[in-house]
C-alpha cells in the first residue's frame, strides 16, 4: 500500500520537479506543491496544524471521519491536501471535499487539481471518485478561496494545452519470480486448491487466488509467472502469496528476482480520433489495416511503448516495464491524438 | 528493330563506337549488326540472337518440343539461370548396369533458389485464378525477391510470403484485393497472411496506402453483372458516408458492400445480401449492421442523377 503512494508521490515531485516551483518547505507539505504559497502566512498555525497532523498519522487505524473543523479555514483546506496522500482511506473520503477545493475560480487551476485528483484516485482501489470528480462540479464552497491563489506560482505545474489531466488506469501487470527449488507439478496440483495441472496440454501447474484476484503458472524449473494484478504491489503481493502456498506444501521456496516483465494500461481521450490522418502523418509508427484490427497499432520509440489507438477515443498503453514508461507515452500521444480529433 | 534487353549485357564489356562512345548502339537483329546511329559505322556483328529458336504452340504437344536452348533467361530475379542439364539418354551406352540412367544429375538446376523459384510458381498460379495482369506478378516477384534476400522471413512458409507480396503488390498496382480474396486464391489463412504482410512491410521498409471504398467498386459490381450507373451510385455513395463519417468504424470493405446492396435495391437489378457478402467476402450480418448505418442518410447519399426504380421511401429496411 506505501509503495502506492510513493509511486504517487514520485510521479508527483517529478511534475513538481519539471515546473521548479518553490520547493516546498517542510518535508510534510511537500506532496501538496501548488499550496505551499500559503505557508508563509500561517506559521502558527502551522506548527499546530503540523502537531495535530502528526497525531492524525499516529492514530493511523480510525480514519473513517477527520474532523479538522476547529482549524482555521486556510489550513483545513491543506490539511485535506496532506491527508489525501497520507492513506488511502483519507483519499476516498477526501477526494470529495479535495475535488471542490481543486475547482478554484481560475480556470487554470482546474487541471492540476483534475490531474492530482485523479492521479491519486487512480492509485486507490476504487475508481468511483475519479468518475464523480469528472462528473460532479458544484460551484467552489470556499468564496475567501485564496486570494493568494492569483500569485503566479499558482500557475499550472505544466502548460495547461500540454497537461492531459487523464491518467491512464493500469489493467494487467505481468511478473515473474524464481522460487529457486525444483517442484513437484503433480504434488502441487492435488494439494493445492484452484489448480489445475494438464502436463499434455502445457507444461506447468496453473493456480489462481481470489485476492489479489491473479493467477500463476508454476514450472518444474522453480520459476513462476504471475499475471492480473492492477498494481506492482498487488503484483509482488500474491506473487509472495503463491510462494507460500508453494512452501507449505513442502518445498523449501525462496523468493528471488521478483521482476515486472509487462504493464498494461488503458484510458479514454473522450474525443473521436481520426485514424486515417494519423497513419498518414506518423507512417514510420503506426500501422493500421481495418480488415485486420480495428485499431490503429502506434509503436512509441521512445518510451518503447506499443499503443492501440480506436476510433472511439480510447486508447490502450502495453509493453511498459515502469508505471512512469505508461504515463510517459500517454503524455507523448495526447498532443497528437488531439491533432487529429474528428469534426 | 530490336534493342537487347538482357541486363547480363552490362556485366559484359560493352562495346561502343570508336568515334561516339557515348552513342546507344542500334541493334539490327536482322543482319545481326550492331550500328551506331550518328556516323552508321558497323560496331558489332554477327551478333547472337537471344530470341526463341522455335515458336511453341500450345496446341502443338504431338510433336516433341524441338527447342535446344532451353526457357527463356529470367536474370532479374534468379541468378542467373547458367547451369548444364543433361538430357535423358536414347542409346544403350546412357543406361548402367541395373537400367539406372548414368549422368543423373538432371535435378539439380539453381539449387540455390530452388525454394524462390518455387515460390515463383507458386505466385504465378495464385494469380492466375484470380488473373492478374502480367506486371503485377513481376512486381510480386521483385517483392519476393528482395524479402527473400534479406532473410528476415525465413521462419516463415514461403507461401505465406508469397502470398503477402501478391497482396502488397495489388496495393502498389491501384488495385488492392481484399486479404479474403487473397485467402481465397492461397493455403495459408488470413491471420498468417496479415502477420507476414506487417513483418514485409517492416522488412523493405515501406509503407502502403489505406484503401478505400472505391478502390472494390469496379470489381464486385462486374462480378455481380450490376450496370454502370448502379456502379456509379454505389461509389458516390459510399464516398459521401465516408466523408460524412456515417460509418467511423466499418471495415471499407463492408461499407462498400452495404453501399453496393443500397443502390442495387434502387435500381433494377436487386441483389440479395447473400450474394452481395459471397463477392464481397463480408458476412450478410456485417453488411446489414453498415446497411443500418447509411440507410437513414440514404436520399442525401445517392448522386443527384440517379434514376430510381425503387423509390428512397420504399427500400428495404432491415
Amino acid at each position: 500500500m506505501e509503495e502506492e503512494e510513493t509511486y504517487l508521490e514520485l510521479y508527483l515531485d517529478r511534475c513538481a520537479a519539471q515546473d521548479a516551483l518553490v520547493p516546498p518547505r517542510s518535508p510534510v507539505l511537500s506532496p501538496a506543491v501548488p499550496y505551499d504559497v500559503y505557508i508563509p502566512n500561517l506559521s502558527n498555525p502551522e506548527t499546530t496544524f503540523n502537531s495535530q497532523l502528526e497525531e492524525v498519522t499516529e492514530t493511523s487505524g480510525n480514519f473513517s471521519s477527520v474532523d479538522l473543523s476547529f482549524l482555521p479555514d486556510e489550513l483545513t483546506q491543506e490539511s485535506k491536501d496532506q491527508t489525501v496522500i497520507r492513506s488511502k482511506h483519507e483519499i476516498e473520503e477526501n477526494c470529495k471535499t479535495q475535488s471542490r477545493q481543486s475547482r478554484l475560480p481560475l480556470p487554470s487551476q482546474q487541471d492540476i487539481g483534475l490531474a492530482l485528483n485523479s492521479s491519486s484516485g487512480s492509485n486507490s482501489h476504487s475508481h468511483l471518485h475519479t468518475g464523480d470528480a469528472d462528473s460532479a462540479q458544484p460551484s467552489p464552497e470556499k468564496p475567501y478561496s485564496l486570494p493568494l491563489a492569483s500569485i503566479t506560482p499558482m500557475t499550472p505545474m505544466t502548460p495547461v494545452s500540454e497537461c492531459s489531466g487523464i491518467v491512464p488506469q493500469l489493467q494487467n501487470i505481468v511478473s515473474t519470480v524464481n522460487l529457486a527449488c525444483k517442484l513437484d507439478l503433480k504434488k502441487i496440483a492435488l494439494h493445492a486448491k484452484n489448480a489445475e495441472y494438464n502436463p499434455k496440454r502445457f507444461a506447468a501447474v496453473i493456480m489462481r487466488i481470489r485476492e489479489p484476484r491473479t493467477t500463476a503458472l508454476i514450472f518444474s524449473s522453480g520459476k513462476m509467472v504471475c499475471t492480473g494484478a492492477k498494481s506492482e504491489e498487488q503484483s509482488r503481493l500474491a506473487a509472495r502469496k503463491y510462494a507460500r502456498v508453494v512452501q507449505k506444501l513442502g518445498f523449501p521456496a525462496r523468493f528471488l528476482d521478483f521482476k515486472i516483465q509487462n504493464m498494461v494500461g488503458s484510458c479514454d481521450v473522450r474525443f473521436p480520433i481520426r485514424l486515417e490522418g494519423l497513419v498518414l502523418t506518423h507512417q514510420q509508427f503506426s500501422s493500421y489495416e481495418p480488415e485486420l484490427f480495428p485499431g490503429l497499432i502506434y509503436r512509441m520509440v521512445k518510451p518503447r511503448i506499443v499503443l492501440l489507438i480506436f476510433v472511439s477515443g480510447k486508447v490502450v498503453l502495453t509493453g511498459a516495464k515502469e508505471r512512469s514508461d505508461i504515463y510517459e507515452a500517454f503524455e507523448n500521444i495526447y498532443p497528437i491524438l488531439k491533432g487529429f480529433k474528428k469534426t | 528493330m530490336k534493342m537487347a534487353s538482357t541486363s547480363r549485357l552490362d556485366a559484359l564489356p560493352r562495346v561502343t563506337c570508336p568515334n561516339h562512345p557515348d552513342a546507344i548502339l542500334v541493334e539490327d537483329y536482322r543482319a545481326g549488326d550492331m550500328i551506331c546511329p550518328e556516323c552508321g559505322l558497323l560496331v558489332g556483328d554477327r551478333v547472337i540472337d537471344v530470341g526463341s529458336e522455335w515458336r511453341i504452340f500450345s496446341n502443338d504437344k504431338a510433336t516433341k518440343d524441338p527447342s535446344r536452348v532451353g526457357d527463356s533467361q529470367n536474370p532479374l530475379l534468379s541468378d542467373g539461370d547458367l547451369s548444364t542439364m543433361i538430357g535423358k539418354g536414347t542409346g544403350a551406352a546412357s543406361f548402367d548396369e541395373f537400367g539406372n540412367s548414368k549422368y543423373q544429375n538432371r535435378r539439380t538446376m539453381s539449387s540455390s533458389d530452388r525454394a524462390m523459384m518455387n515460390a515463383f510458381k507458386e505466385i504465378t498460379t495464385m494469380a492466375g485464378r484470380i488473373n492478374l495482369p502480367r506486371n503485377t506478378v513481376d512486381r510480386t516477384n521483385n517483392l519476393f525477391k528482395q524479402v527473400y534476400e534479406q532473410k528476415s522471413l525465413k521462419g516463415r512458409a514461403n507461401d505465406a510470403t508469397a502470398s503477402a507480396c501478391l497482396y502488397i503488390a495489388c496495393i502498389q498496382e491501384g488495385v488492392p484485393r481484399t486479404f479474403k480474396e487473397i485467402c481465397a486464391v492461397s493455403r495459408i489463412s488470413k491471420k498468417e497472411i496479415g502477420r507476414c504482410f506487417k513483418l514485409i512491410l517492416k522488412a523493405l521498409e515501406t509503407s502502403v496506402d489505406l484503401i478505400t471504398t472505391g478502390d472494390f467498386m469496379s470489381r464486385f459490381c462486374s462480378n455481380l453483372c450490376l450496370p454502370k450507373q448502379v456502379q456509379m451510385a454505389a461509389t458516390h455513395t459510399a464516398h459521401k458516408a465516408v466523408q460524412l463519417d456515417l460509418v467511423p468504424r466499418r471495415n471499407p470493405v463492408s461499407v462498400a458492400a452495404a453501399t453496393i446492396y443500397l443502390a442495387s435495391q434502387a435500381s433494377a437489378d436487386k441483389r440479395t445480401q447473400k450474394e452481395i457478402g459471397d463477392i464481397a467476402g463480408v458476412a450478410d450480418v456485417t453488411i446489414r449492421q453498415s446497411y443500418k448505418l447509411i440507410y437513414p442518410r440514404a436520399p442525401h447519399l445517392f448522386p443527384t442523377d440517379f434514376i430510381f426504380d425503387t423509390p428512397v421511401d420504399k427500400l428495404p429496411q432491415l
